[in-house]
């Protein structure tokens, strides 16, 4: 027999130690490949757009599930190595030089590290067309829900197959470096207690978490106001503290546990024990899975906390109907909407249309120099739309009054976060076709719900209105369309209506809500790009029913049946993104879990073993099985779902200062969906529970 | 064949030192069967650890026939484990994945010479150690003596110089402790082998040819085997109690 046939024979024997570790890094980097698939799909990111908000959440859940799939592999490599270190050790002891051991070692950790990298990289993708499919067949199937695979996704997971190798081989030479042959064999017996601070520690650790987390919260906020400038990343440096705080808690939680009434001292003993000297990776675990669950919930928040508040918009309209359009533009009057409608058996009833006149307005431009940005007065800085007192009465049935002068701003509430986006500070409006100016001055704001948000709408004297709308043109005009459904309404007729009306535009008019026709004039004047020309994203009238389209064309029309009914079509991919993440995150926080309960049960074998022979009956035991498992999947799920229930709570009421009716419909779907999230995790408890008694051969 | 002059050993914490060894010097004869006797922490397994080159010492030598091992590389001191000595651990260090005779052959396969004359040695010694019935079973399918044999046989495939046992028979009942020393005896008497052995039972020491007795890291007597193993036993005995009541005595002053 020779070297070689020796170690393939040992090799036969360690694929059923390495079991895990081959499991792990299948997983990471299943994982890791499926949310690369999805993040750089051209239909997510043509949905996400870059630098938006959802697209800046997609990418750090993926930077929390890397480093939890990092942190999992890790310790699986470590864990592979423990149970190996006692045949290297034994082959070191009988005079196996490190020059014979060396490649042996090295050719087994590459072999099962890039075995199993490579397999969960393939498995990736079925794993990723699955869910995708599963989505589209059981949710929702949209034109654009295509899943386009682009090779160049494979790059974050071959980075982090090298990573798998590298950390093998590191592992490796750690271990061969080692002088201790007796530390060597002994490894896989050898406890990692944990350094304890002190029953403080936990306390601490809520009150740095929680604080950590308002500050780092605000700090962009109060840096920008003080500085007049963008903190960049480092500014999440600040978030630092939330994990340290986080840290202290769990520390606290494996070390001491949570008392809050007296307790035996001795009931917990064995458990307590066994946890405590196995503390360091415990506590590193927990944290990786507290984060990982976290992220999860926050994946799972996204969809009802967007899915409510567009539920209660759509039922709370005054109005089925609500769409507007430039004066310019030759699309559907009265008579032939009322024709439609009677194709599909709809009557119309309610029937309100007004005009309304795009006006230049002055104020302080938002400019950026760099990091660095300023404020910088200017005669035509925004575009607003305005209504004559009159019309605006005709059109809402609100009596209003604005004084010569004055103007009025359209807000669902004094204190919404609409409100914040009007425009308050102008003195001066400019008819942008005969460059004729009136001054005025901002004297309240007016309540409206159907006409809130969007690109903001503002309510004139008549007379003033009269007197500025002279020689506008039908460019710098629109009109405002009303009407509700005689009876029961038809999806048909909406649809329809909603087709007809976006081929009835000009090309012009091929422009997303935010493009600010006002602010490209005044850049021009000045020799300058108008941003929205270098970057305009989506809208495309070849696409009427893409999300892109729905989501961000100026002109799109609220019509209540349609918007009831493509919700999660035009949201689908959103949706989808966010339920993905939410699969990805679970997944691994349970993997990380279960693996976590294995490793403790095998390293405490022995006790399970002694406490046997000392008489204890299986039920003892199960109980203490029980107790591991439950302090490693209940902790992270508590604190993990409580931090982004926190979290949550302040976003809803950081927007505008309070929550509202469709916040609390929200977190009432949340709480629904925490619900699940805690089945899943006990059932994967029972599952664990089961393996450890079955591996541990604890009858009962 | 192995000798042991003023050798030094200490474990530090971070905060304090402690000497384990404090100048050992004894010699071992080749074809002597030698055993260290001690209560716990008088350094015995220490002294073990450091002839196995399993551990760094401080100050003083270990010579292995002609060779000075404090000052082999660790290629050097591998080759010395290979070659020149034989071990026999408490708990026995097979590996699980080989067979009886696979373990016995690991020390010849690290030298790459597990060649058909060493399968036809490895034959005769567990033929020799009454292991032959269970050549092709694995460690977990045989009785922990037949494991020890296991071992023995393992430490004697190379012909070391020296068979190092650590507790050889401190995880077995009477019986198979019994087999075991047998086991040396009999590669003492058909192998001239020499062996040190580091044990707690007096039984089993009672067959060596000389016992060195240690105490707080020094020696504190060596004796001879002189007539019956039964009589040696109780001298043995005897001497251990003298040395535990003198040991008693200090620790009241």
């Amino acid at each position: 027999m020779t070297m070689k046939e020796l170690e393939k024979k040992l090799r036969r024997q360690d694929y059923h130690q390495a079991k895990l570790y081959l499991f792990c890094n299948f997983i990471s980097l299943m994982l890791i490949t499926a949310y690369s698939i999805m993040m750089m799909a051209p239909t997510v990111l043509e949905v996400l757009p870059e630098g938006g908000d959802s697209r800046k959440q997609m990418v750090a859940i993926f930077v929390l599930a890397a480093v939890g799939c990092v942190a999992f592999t890790v310790y699986a490599t470590a864990l592979f190595f423990r149970k190996k270190s006692r045949q290297v050790g034994i082959l070191m002891a009988l005079g196996a030089s490190k020059r014979q051991l060396a490649p042996m070692l090295y050719r087994e950790v590459l072999v099962l590290g890039f075995a199993s990298s490579v397999c969960g990289m393939a498995a990736g993708f079925p794993f990723v067309v699955l869910i995708w499919n599963g989505f589209r067949l059981l949710i929702v199937d949209s034109k654009e829900m295509v899943l386009n695979i682009r090779m160049e996704c494979l790059g974050i997971p071959f980075v982090f197959l090298v990573l798998v190798m590298v950390l093998a081989c590191v592992t490796a030479k750690r271990y061969l470096k080692r002088t201790d042959i007796l530390d060597t064999i002994q490894e896989e017996h050898k406890n990692e207690p944990i350094k304890e601070l002190g029953k403080w520690c936990g306390p601490a650790g809520i009150v740095i978490l929680l604080a950590g987390a308002v500050i780092a919260y605000y700090a962009p906020e109060v840096y920008m106001k003080l500085t007049y400038s963008y903190g960049g990343a480092w500014l999440n440096l600040l978030y630092i503290p939330v994990f340290i705080g986080l840290y202290m808690m769990l520390l606290h939680t494996v070390v001491y546990g949570w008392h809050f009434k007296k307790r035996v001292s001795y009931k917990n003993l064995v458990s307590r024990s066994m946890m405590k000297f196995q503390g360091k990776q415990t506590v590193n675990n927990l944290l990786v899975s507290t984060v990982l669950l976290a992220g999860a919930c926050f994946a799972a928040f996204y969809v009802p906390s967007m899915a409510s508040g567009n539920f209660l918009n759509v039922r709370n309209r005054t109005y089925d109907y609500l769409y507007d359009y430039r004066a310019d533009q030759k699309v559907p009057g009265r008579e032939e909407t009322e024709n439609l409608a009677a194709e599909y058996g709809v009557s119309l009833k309610d029937w309100h249309e007004v005009p309304y006149i795009s006006l230049g307005m002055d104020g302080m431009a938002y400019k950026e120099d760099g990091n660095k940005f300023y404020y910088e007065y200017e005669e035509l800085e925004t575009e607003g739309n305005f209504f004559s007192e009159e019309d605006f009465r005709e059109l809402t049935g609100l009596s209003v009054t604005v004084e010569p002068g004055t103007y009025l701003a359209v807000s669902d509430n004094g204190d919404s976060i609409y409100s914040r986006q009007l425009t308050t500070d102008s003195t001066l409006f400019t008819n942008m076709v005969t460059e004729k100016t009136l001054e005025v001055r901002f004297a309240d704001y007016v309540c409206c719900d159907f006409l809130a948000g969007g690109t903001g709408y503002y309510i004139l004297n008549d007379a003033d209105y009269k007197k500025i709308a002279e020689g506008i043109t039908g460019e710098w005009s629109g009109r405002m369309t009303i009407f509700n459904a005689d009876g029961k309404d038809d999806y048909r007729f909406a649809e329809r209506l909603f087709h007809t009306l976006v081929s009835s535009f000009d090309k012009s008019c091929e422009i997303p809500y935010y493009y600010d026709r006002v602010q490209k004039i005044s850049d021009n004047k000045k020799g300058d790009t108008y941003w929205g020309d270098m970057d305009m994203t989506g809208v495309n009238f070849e696409e009427p029913d893409s999300s892109a389209f729905r989501t961000l064309w100026r002109y799109m029309p609220k019509f209540r049946i349609m918007d009831k009914n493509d919700f999660i079509c035009t949201y689908g991919v959103f949706l989808m993104v966010f339920i993905f993440i939410f699969l990805i995150c679970i997944t691994a926080a349970c993997v990380i879990c279960y693996t976590r309960c294995q490793t403790i049960a095998v390293n405490n074998r022995y006790v399970f073993d002694d406490l046997k022979k000392l008489g204890a009956p299986p039920a003892f035991l199960k109980q203490e099985i029980k107790r591991q498992c439950c302090t490693v999947i209940r902790t992270p799920a508590i604190i993990g779902i409580l931090m982004m229930t926190l979290l949550y709570m302040m976003i809803m009421y950081g927007n505008d200062g309070k929550i509202t009716v469709s916040e609390i419909l929200a977190l009432g779907i949340c709480g629904v969906v925490i619900l699940l999230i805690i089945l899943l995790l006990y059932a994967v408890y029972c599952l664990t529970v089961k393996a450890l008694a079955k591996e541990l051969e604890i009858e009962g | 064949m192995l000798q042991v002059k003023n050798l030094y050993k200490s474990y530090e914490t971070t905060k304090t030192r402690y000497p384990v060894l404090k100048g050992i010097s004894f010699q071992v004869e080749p074809g002597e069967f030698v055993a260290v006797m001690g209560s716990s922490g008088s350094g015995k397994s220490t002294l073990l650890n450091c002839i196995s080159c399993y551990i760094p010492y401080e100050k003083g030598n270990i010579l292995l026939g002609e060779q000075d091992l404090g000052v082999l590389d660790k290629e050097g001191l591998a080759k010395v484990r290979n070659e020149k000595l034989g071990f026999v651990f408490q708990d026995f260090m097979l590996l699980d994945g080989l067979s009886v005779k696979e373990n016995i052959l690991i020390p010849r396969i690290i030298r790459e010479s597990a060649d058909q004359q060493a399968q036809d040695y490895a034959d005769h010694l567990m033929e020799l150690f009454g292991i032959i019935h269970v050549r092709d079973k694995y460690p977990a399918e045989i009785s922990g003596g037949e494991r020890q044999r296991t071992a023995v046989a393992r430490s004697l495939i190379n012909d070391p110089l020296l068979i190092l046992a650590d507790e050889p028979t401190g995880n077995l009942d009477s019986k198979s402790s019994r087999a075991v020393i047998e086991a040396f005896e009999k590669a003492k008497a058909e192998m001239n082998s020499t062996i040190l052995m580091v044990t707690h039972d007096s039984f089993s020491a009672s067959f060596c040819d000389r016992v060195i007795l240690l105490r707080d890291g020094v020696i504190y007597k060596q004796l001879d085997r002189i007539g019956s193993q039964s009589s040696f036993q109780g001298y043995l005995l005897d001497t251990i109690k003298e040395m535990s009541e003198a040991e008693s005595e200090r620790d009241i002053r």
